[in-house]
C-alpha cells in the first residue's frame, strides 16, 4: 500500500514497449498457474475451514463422540449469549486492541518522526536496536515483566519505589500488556519510517519558506503524505491484538493467547470436552466482531487516508 | 560601520551554530537514554540467569547474580550473616541455632571462641559477594537434550522454509506480471485473508489435521501448510516484483525463455533483499511458532521444538526461576544474533521500499 506513492515518485513511466513481447502474451492460464498453491491454500486451509465452522456451530458436534453429532440450530448462539465468562473474554479482547494499539501507533509514530530527522547519529544500529525487541518471544517477556514487579525482590520495586518512597505495585496489571505493546512496535516504525522518508523534500521546503512550524508541517504534510503507511501498520497492528500473526510471530500457543477470547475457545476444545460445536460459534462471534472492526477501520480511511490514485492496470 | 556589522553576522551564526550544536547533541543524547530504558528490562532475564536457585528464594539479596559468604569452622561450613552488635555490625558465622539467641562465630578471629547473640537468627541478612554462576546452563544441558530440539526445530523451519519461498515466489510472480481475469478481487482476497483471526480456522483444521489425515504428533501440520504461501510475505514480494522494469523480462522473451525461466534468471536477482528479508521472517517467525506445535506436538515429547521446550519450562509449577531464565535466555540468543548479524532485513524494509 504505501510503496506505492514511492514508486510512482522514483521511477519514470517505461511505456515504450512492444505490446507483443509482455507476459501477458501467454494467457492467463499461465498466470493462474502460478497462483495456485494460494488458491488451493485458500480454498484448504481459509474459505473451507470457515464454512465448516460455521456448519459446527449449528450442531452439538463433540470430539469423542462424534456419532452422536446433532443439528442443534442456534443453541449454541443462545449458550453464547447466557455464557458470562464469553462475554467477558470477549469485550477483555476488543479492551485489549484498544489499549495496546494506540500506544503501538503513537510510540512508533514519534520514533519515525525522530529518526526522520538528519540530526541523528549511529540510525542504522540504532533503528536495528529499536527493532530487536519486537522478535522476542512473548513468554520471554512475560516472564520479564513478572519478575520486575515481584513484590519482594522485584527491580521496580527495589530500584525505583522504594527508593522513592512510592507504595508497591500490587500486581501485573496491564504492565505485561503496555510493555509487549511498545515491544512491538518495529514493523509500524520501519513502514512509517520508509514513508516518512520518501516525502519530497521540495515540499517541506516550501511550507518553511511559506512560515509553518515544525508542528504544523508534522500534521499538515508529513501525517498526510504517509497516511497510507500509517494505515497499514494500523492493520497489521489490529491482527496482531487479536492473536493473529501479521509480519511477526510472539509466539504463543492458543491457550494463552493475547486475545482472550481466542484462549477461550482453545479452553472450550480441550479441557476434556473437544465441544467443537460450541467453539465453533464463539469463534463465528470473534470472527466477525473483528470483520466489523476491519471494516469501520477501512471505512475510516475515507476521513483521514490519501491513498494514492491506484494505478491502472493496463501495463500488465 | 562594514566591520561591526560583519563581527555582529558572526556573532549571531556562531549563537545559530552553538544552538544547532546543543539541539543535535540532546537529540541523540536522549535517543540513546530512551534506548538504554526500553532495552533495560532485558538485563532482567541475562542477570537472573547467572543466579543461584537459593539466592532467587531469599528475598533479601541483592539485585546483582552472587553467592553467600560461606566460613568452614571445625570442618563445619557456616552462613555468614551481618549481625549488629554493640560495636557495630559484624560479619559472623552462624554456629548454633535458636529461637531467643545464637552463637556466632567471628571468621577473622576463630580463636575467641562463640559469640553470644541474642535475637532470631533469621531476622539478619546473609552476607554475600558477588558471583556469576553458569550452573543453571549445565543443569539445562544436562537435563535437556538441545542438540535433538535443535535438529527438530531446524526440520521444521527448513522444510517450511523452502516451501513458503517456493510458494509465495511463485504466487507473487503471478500476481506482479499477469494478466489474471479476476485479479485485481484476487488480490483483494489475498489481502482479506491476513485479516482473518486464526481462531476460526482453528476447528475446521484440528478436525482435518487431526481426525481426517491423522497428522497429530507430526511434523505435518507444521510444514504442509507452508507449501500453499503465506499472505503477507505473497504481498510483499509482489509489491517488490512490480518495481522491477519489464524492459529485461522482454529481452529474455525475445530470446526465447519462459515464464519460469524469467523469473529464476531476471526477477529472482533482483529481488534478493526482498527475498532475504521473507526468509529472515519466516526464520523468527517459525522459531517462536507455538500454536500449531502445541496442537500437534503435545503428545511426541521427543518431536519437541526449543520453543516448545521453552514454553513448558514456563509452565511446570515449581521450575526454579533462575533455571526459566536461562531456558529462555536460551531460545532468545540465537533469535537476537542471527538478527543482530544480518544485513537485508531492515535496510530493505526501510530502503528498498524508497529507492526503487
Amino acid at each position: 500500500m504505501q510503496f506505492q506513492i514511492v514508486r510512482r515518485a522514483a521511477r519514470p513511466r517505461l511505456r515504450s514497449r512492444n505490446k507483443r513481447y509482455s507476459l501477458s502474451r501467454y494467457s492467463a492460464w499461465m498466470g493462474f498457474l502460478f497462483i495456485l498453491p494460494w488458491i488451493l491454500g485458500f480454498i484448504l486451509l481459509k474459505a473451507f475451514p470457515i464454512f465448516t465452522a460455521l456448519g459446527y456451530s449449528f450442531t452439538n458436534f463433540r470430539m469423542l463422540q462424534p456419532d452422536q453429532t446433532q443439528f442443534i440450530g442456534l443453541q449454541n448462539y443462545i449458550t453464547f449469549i447466557h455464557d458470562p465468562r464469553a462475554w467477558g473474554s470477549l469485550i477483555r479482547s476488543i479492551n485489549y486492541f484498544l489499549l495496546t494499539v494506540p500506544i503501538e501507533m503513537i510510540a512508533a509514530l514519534a520514533l519515525a518522526a525522530i529518526f526522520s530527522s538528519d540530526r541523528l547519529r549511529g540510525k542504522r544500529l540504532l533503528r536495528m536496536l529499536f527493532f530487536m525487541p519486537s522478535v522476542i518471544p512473548a513468554i520471554a517477556i512475560s516472564f520479564i515483566i513478572s519478575g520486575l514487579l515481584n513484590p519482594n525482590s522485584g527491580w521496580i520495586n527495589e530500584l525505583i519505589l522504594k527508593p522513592l518512597s512510592l507504595p508497591g505495585i500490587p500486581g501485573r496489571g496491564n504492565f505485561f500488556q503496555i510493555v509487549l505493546a511498545l515491544w512491538t512496535i518495529g514493523p509500524g516504525f520501519l513502514i512509517m519510517l520508509s514513508a516518512m522518508l520518501s516525502v519530497p523534500r521540495e515540499i517541506y521546503e516550501a511550507a518553511r519558506v511559506d512560515g509553518a512550524g515544525p508542528a504544523a508541517r508534522f500534521f499538515l504534510i508529513t501525517f498526510p503524505m504517509i497516511s497510507p503507511a500509517v494505515f497499514f501498520s494500523l492493520v497489521i497492528n489490529m491482527i496482531s491484538s487479536f492473536g493473529g500473526v501479521a509480519l511477526l510471530d510472539r509466539g504463543l500457543p492458543y491457550s494463552q493467547s493475547l486475545s482472550p477470547m481466542e484462549s477461550y475457545i482453545s479452553r472450550q476444545l480441550f479441557s476434556g470436552e473437544y465441544n467443537l460445536g460450541y467453539a465453533s460459534a464463539l469463534a463465528w462471534v470473534m470472527f466477525v466482531v473483528v470483520m466489523v472492526i476491519t471494516l469501520i477501520l477501512f471505512y475510516s480511511t475515507r476521513f483521514w487516508v490519501h491513498f494514492p490514485e491506484e494505478e491502472s492496470n493496463e501495463e500488465i | 560601520m562594514k566591520k561591526s556589522s560583519s563581527r555582529r553576522q558572526d556573532t549571531s551564526t556562531l549563537t545559530l551554530r552553538l544552538w544547532e550544536f546543543t539541539g543535535t547533541s540532546m537529540l541523540n543524547l536522549f535517543i540513546w537514554i530512551a534506548l538504554v530504558v526500553y532495552l533495560s528490562p532485558l538485563t532482567y532475564m541475562l542477570v537472573t540467569s547467572l543466579k543461584t536457585a537459593s539466592q532467587m528464594n531469599d528475598a533479601k539479596a541483592p539485585l546483582l547474580p552472587s553467592q553467600a559468604e560461606m566460613y568452614t569452622y571445625n570442618g563445619k561450613s557456616l552462613l555468614v550473616y551481618y549481625v549488629p552488635t554493640s560495636t557495630g555490625i559484624r560479619q559472623l558465622a552462624l554456629e548454633e541455632k535458636h529461637i531467643k539467641y545464637s552463637l556466632f562465630v567471628d571468621p577473622a578471629d576463630p580463636q575467641a571462641g562463640l559469640i553470644r547473640w541474642d535475637g532470631y537468627w533469621g531476622s539478619l541478612k546473609h552476607v554475600y559477594h558477588t558471583q556469576l554462576t553458569l550452573a543453571n546452563f549445565i543443569t539445562l544441558w544436562t537435563t535437556v537434550d538441545y542438540p535433538h530440539l535443535l535438529r527438530n526445530t531446524m526440520i521444521v523451519i527448513g522444510l517450511g522454509e523452502i516451501g513458503v519461498l517456493c510458494s509465495s515466489i511463485m504466487v507473487a510472480y503471478g500476481f506482479a506480471r499477469f494478466r489474471l481475469p479476476g485479479g485485481k478481487f484476487l488480490f483483494f482476497l489475498l489481502i482479506g485473508t491476513i485479516m482473518i483471526p486464526d481462531s476460526i480456522i482453528l476447528v475446521p483444521t484440528f478436525v482435518l489435521f487431526g481426525r481426517v489425515l491423522h497428522w497429530s504428533g507430526t511434523f505435518y501440520p507444521l510444514i504442509v501448510p507452508q507449501f500453499f504461501g503465506s499472505a503477507i510475505y505473497i504481498f510483499l514480494l509482489r509489491q517488490n516484483f512490480k518495481t522491477i522494469p519489464r524492459d529485461l523480462d522482454e529481452a529474455a522473451m525475445l530470446d526465447g525463455a519462459g515464464p519460469l525461466r524469467i523469473l529464476v534468471s531476471i526477477i529472482l536477482p533482483q529481488a534478493v533483499p526482498t527475498v532475504v528479508t521473507v526468509a529472515l521472517l519466516h526464520f523468527f517467525n517459525a522459531w517462536n511458532e507455538m500454536k500449531m506445535a502445541s496442537l500437534y506436538l503435545g503428545t511426541r515429547p521427543d518431536l519437541q521444538t526449543i520453543a516448545f521446550s521453552a514454553q513448558s519450562y514456563q509452565s511446570i509449577g515449581f521450575t526454579p526461576e533462575a533455571l526459566q531464565a536461562a531456558a529462555l535466555l536460551l531460545m532468545v540468543i540465537p533469535l537476537v544474533v542471527l538478527f543482530l548479524s544480518q544485513r537485508f532485513f531492515m535496510e530493505d524494509m526501510v530502503i528498498a521500499s524508497v529507492e526503487k
